[in-house]
């Protein structure tokens, strides 16, 4: 093989970097240009919902619209509150999400720690039915579900909002995997140690998994908050309403004459936990969401 | 295409965002490579070899210097522009194409006049792939191909396009023992045979002296010494040098310089001419060791392993400034072990004398 | 050999577990199928002791049922409507986010920001954007009392308001509005599993590329696709998976009657249509419908791995 390249001369170098330095700053300034219009396009529902939930009706309802507020309406906010009740709304979606999450983490960590540590037959059978199951659209258990806690009686309670979704084989799994990092020289050096199991689990497995629980907590919250067709069939009263209910039963009418301020101030106050939640804890989750491929 | 480095600097800015500690990963790097030669970058890692080589490549930009191929000035063209191979420390061989498509990849990517008909790549792709021996594989995909077989497609890949310059970095740390001697046998074969200057690096210094032609050793940054290997083992030009060269490693004394005499410890073991009487290092390569019972040097003898052809004899001397001293004779000479003792003379042109301070190499001239 | 302590302490630990997933999961399995191969089962009619006979006539009636059809209809069109467009987009902006420095991880989270919403609180801001309120009743005295922000948009650039989810809108309308809110809903999960695939391919693919002269085009589709292509397969999955069980996200948008006003249940969806069976206390049909639902998520399944193990690279 010989040397073909013809060798440039110091003008046509100059001129190629050159050239390529303009070529270079013109991508770079369409990407952020691309992303910069996304950014707004993805970001505008939420500036409107918060701009119109500050606006007066009648502001609202000019043919022009304004993108600022002119009078700031805070009453919306008011008003939003107790037409919906999202007060005792609240409570109760806080209430179901902090006892399933605590149940659900308890279940969780002990089953991971059994099926990462400990031998027993059938381990690896009985963990594949498991993710087996991970296939299978909800829906189809909530008919027999529906059935079953009919039966039961638990119509109408906090109970048939909590105990039917204790259990999250998505969950047990990402533990299980995170646990199964943990070198099984730590467990058998606590063994000799004549350490017990649930001391070890507390002392060692439960801190160094610590970010996947923070995940898992974050998302079975989340998960409570957003959750609606459950609640809608089987404890759609006052007393155990959660709150997504409450909003859509507070308020039937999407489009036509709507009172939009009010109604977008109820949105606003409900998506707001939400968003305080993922400024302070962005990690957790998104390390969480993208490993599941669920909607929380 | 010969390569002009000149005042090659390459500074990196502190990772650390609080303090402002910059790292100088090349300091002015000047140094002319010959045309068609092979030269190997050596050095610990962290000495700016890597660097040095990325910078060849167009990968990295120098912060200051210039970089000449030929008579062009590089220093500011842009990789695809050079006209260069380069080789991968892990081949980055494109997992999903096969051998054939790795090699013609670079072909495919030529535009305009350069651009080879359909016919002239695939031939131009065999004959890269004969060269290396690959011609086979050319079906496969990278993962069913041994290491040393991706080290040889890679080569292929980077060879293709008929570079001015061919860069491997690192191209046999990742191969087996015995694939690394066959592989740069090879390396040399395939360099001797296309002539095109190529720039290797490692930090495996018995790789770059058995097919270098010009070695140049590194040390955080700044050169230390450049030159034909057997050169540099010979004559290296500091401490530093002296102790990355060769295997087993030069064995090292505290020592001085007294009257003309060369001692280490007690023992005077040479005689020299013009060294005024100081502190000084004292280096002497493991084959610079006489057996001698009138023999100058008194060590306490440790342990004596046979290897066939030679002996190697492990002693400590108090002035050693390793834990022990490994010297190598001819297997013809009897050592007796029953003796606790075991006396050297020195061979003169293996004894290597460097400053305390500045471990700078001391020449003197025996008397 | 398996320790016998090790045993019952595992069984103990799992009981919890085992018993909630045998009651919720294990069972309903078991008697959503037993119920779909009842005729016309109905548990209330079965506590008060009615025998089924065996048969398929609930699949049959599922599938003759014209609301049926019309539920698969929306349900594919969304599916085959919003995952390859998100998917391109997802691509599109992942890639992006991945070629620059400054701002990177700043965008990358207001990228992430429509994820973290409730979907129907969500829908209802989007039903605000497109509401539009005018004359279309018909009659001249109407003014125009409340426009959504889009139809504004619209008219400002000088052309006709649309009604997008109003009364007398149309279907077109209405499937572009859904596509929009679902596709942006879909985003955030697609750009962040791609984000992660892109920042884990090895750089020095990208530096060989350079070294020979590849340009960003043939980088993109001859590098990027291809090593992502497993990260691909996994959205594009997701998004079918996740598409054919689409629901609430319409219920945000037009409410529980699934459609506009003068044409409710227009949008209704697989899994809209299986709540519906239920709440008519038709368990029969509902889990009939349930078992067609999972047959169809199983075939989509099946097909992309067949096809991702042709076209997907590893």
């Amino acid at each position: 093989m010989s040397n073909t390249t013809t060798t440039m001369s110091e003008k046509n170098i100059q001129q190629v970097s050159a050239k390529q330095k303009v070529v270079k700053a013109i991508v770079l300034i369409g990407l952020y240009a691309f992303l910069g219009i996304m950014a707004l396009i993805v970001l505008f529902p939420f500036y409107w919902m918060i701009i119109s939930s500050l606006k007066t009706l009648d502001e609202y309802r000019m043919s022009v619209p304004t993108f600022w507020p002119q009078k700031i309406m805070f009453s919306n906010y008011a008003e939003a509150f107790t037409a919906a009740s999202l007060g005792r709304l609240f409570v109760n979606t806080l209430y179901v999400g902090v006892v399933s999450t605590l149940l659900s983490l308890v279940i969780t960590v002990l089953s991971a720690f059994a099926f990462a540590r400990l031998e027993f037959k059938g381990r690896d059978t009985m963990f594949g039915l498991l993710l087996a199951t991970m296939m299978i659209p909800g829906e189809l258990f909530t008919i027999t579900n529906y059935e079953t806690v009919t039966k039961l009686g638990w119509m109408n309670t906090f109970t048939v909002l909590i105990v039917p979704f204790l259990v999250s084989v998505f969950y047990i799994y990402l533990l299980k995997q995170n646990f199964m990092q943990i070198p099984n020289e730590l467990y058998l050096a606590a063994k000799v140690d004549g350490t017990s199991d649930i001391k070890y689990l507390w002392k060692v497995m439960i801190p160094l998994a610590l970010p996947t629980l923070i995940s898992i907590t974050i998302l079975k919250m989340m998960g409570a908050w957003n959750s609606y067709i459950w609640p809608r069939l089987v404890a759609n009263d006052e007393a155990h309403r959660m709150i997504t209910n409450g909003l859509r039963n507070a308020f039937t009418a999407t489009s036509g004459d709507v009172n939009y301020p009010v109604q977008m101030a109820a949105v606003a106050i409900v998506s707001a936990p939400l968003f305080l939640v993922f400024i302070f804890l962005r990690k957790y989750i998104m390390a969480g969401v993208s490993r599941s491929g669920i909607k929380g | 295409m010969k390569v002009v480095l000149q005042n090659l600097t390459k500074v990196f800015p502190s990772r650390n965002k609080k303090s402002n500690e910059e790292v100088v990963a090349v300091s002015d790097f000047n140094f002319e490579i010959p045309d068609g030669k092979l030269i190997g970058l050596l050095g610990p890692s962290g000495c700016g070899k890597s660097t040095t080589l990325y910078m060849i490549s167009g990968l990295q930009k120098p912060t200051s210097g210039k970089i000449f191929f030929g008579d062009d000035d590089v220093t500011e063209l842009s990789t695809e522009n050079r006209g260069i191979g380069l080789v991968f420390q892990n081949y980055a061989l494109y997992p999903h194409m096969t051998v054939k498509q790795n090699i013609l990849f670079p072909l495919q990517n030529l535009k305009g006049a350069d651009r080879p008909s359909k016919e002239e790549m695939l031939e131009r792709a065999y004959h890269a792939a004969k060269l290396v021996q690959i011609d086979e594989l050319m079906d496969r995909k990278p993962s069913e191909l041994s290491g040393g077989q991706q080290q040889r497609v890679a080569i292929a890949r980077a060879l293709v396009k008929m570079p001015r310059v061919l860069l491997l970095d690192e191209p046999l740390s990742n191969l087996d023992a015995r694939l690394r001697l066959q592989t740069r046998e090879e390396i040399r074969r395939i360099q001797k045979e296309t002539g095109i200057t190529t720039v290797f690096v490692t930090h495996d210094q018995e790789e770059a002296m058995s097919i270098s032609d010009i070695i140049v050793v590194m040390k955080l940054g700044v050169v230390q010494q450049i030159g034909a290997p057997q050169e540099v083992y010979d004559s290296p030009q500091n401490l530093f040098v002296a102790k990355f060269l060769g295997t087993p490693p030069i064995n090292v004394f505290n020592g001085s310089v007294k009257g003309g005499k060369v001692y280490i410890g007690e023992d005077a073991v040479l005689e020299v001419t013009n060294v005024p009487d100081q502190e000084v290092m004292i280096g002497i390569r493991p084959e610079g060791f006489n057996l001698d019972a009138e023999g100058p040097l008194k060590c306490k003898l440790a342990n004596v392993e046979v290897m066939g052809r030679d002996v190697s004899i492990v002693s400590t001397h108090e002035a050693s400034a390793n834990p022990d001293i490994r010297s190598i004779i001819n297997a013809d000479n009897k050592v007796d072990t029953s003796s606790e003792i075991v006396r050297y003379s020195i061979k003169p042109h293996k004894l290597f004398l460097f400053n305390k301070e500045t471990e700078e190499r001391i020449y003197f001239e025996v008397k | 050999m398996v320790d016998n302590k090790q045993q019952w302490k595992a069984w103990l630990y799992l009981s919890p577990a085992i018993v909630l997933l045998l009651v919720f999961t294990l069972w309903p399995i078991i008697n959503t199928v037993r119920m779909a191969f009842l005729e016309n089962y109905k548990s209330l009619e079965a506590a008060g002791g009615a025998t089924f006979e065996f048969g398929i006539g609930n699949f049959l009636k599922v599938i003759q049922y014209k609301r049926f059809l019309t539920c698969l209809k929306n349900t594919v069109l969304l599916c085959v409507l919003t995952v390859p467009l998100s998917t391109i987009l997802a691509l599109l902006i992942a890639v992006a986010l991945n070629s620059i420095k400054p701002l990177q991880r700043f965008l990358q989270t207001i990228f992430f920001l429509p994820y973290v919403t409730n979907s129907i609180a969500i829908g209802m801001v989007f039903a605000a954007m497109f509401n539009i309120v005018g004359a279309f009743y018909g009659t001249e005295q109407e003014i125009i009392v409340t426009a959504g922000i889009i139809n504004n948009v619209i008219q400002f650039f000088g052309g006709e308001p649309i009604n997008w989810i109003n009364y007398g809108s149309t279907y077109a309308a209405n499937i572009t509005v859904m596509t929009i809110y679902i596709v942006w809903n879909a985003l955030p999960f697609k750009i962040l599993v791609l984000l992660g695939g892109l920042q884990s391919i090895n750089k020095q693919y990208y530096d060989a590329a350079k070294v020979d002269g590849t340009s960003r085009k043939r980088i993109f589709t001859r590098i990027t696709v291809p090593l992502l292509s497993p990260m691909i397969a996994y959205v594009v999955i997701t998004g079918f998976i996740g598409g054919f069980k689409e629901y609430t996200s319409i219920v945000g948008i037009f409410g529980e009657k699934m459609g506009p006003a003068d044409d409710a249940y227009r949008l209704n969806t697989m899994v809209g249509f299986i709540y519906d069976a239920l709440s008519q206390n038709n368990q029969g049909r509902a889990s009939a419908a349930a078992l067609i639902l999972f047959g169809i998520i199983l075939v989509v399944t099946m097909i992309n791995g067949w096809v991702s193990k042709k076209r997907v690279h590893f």
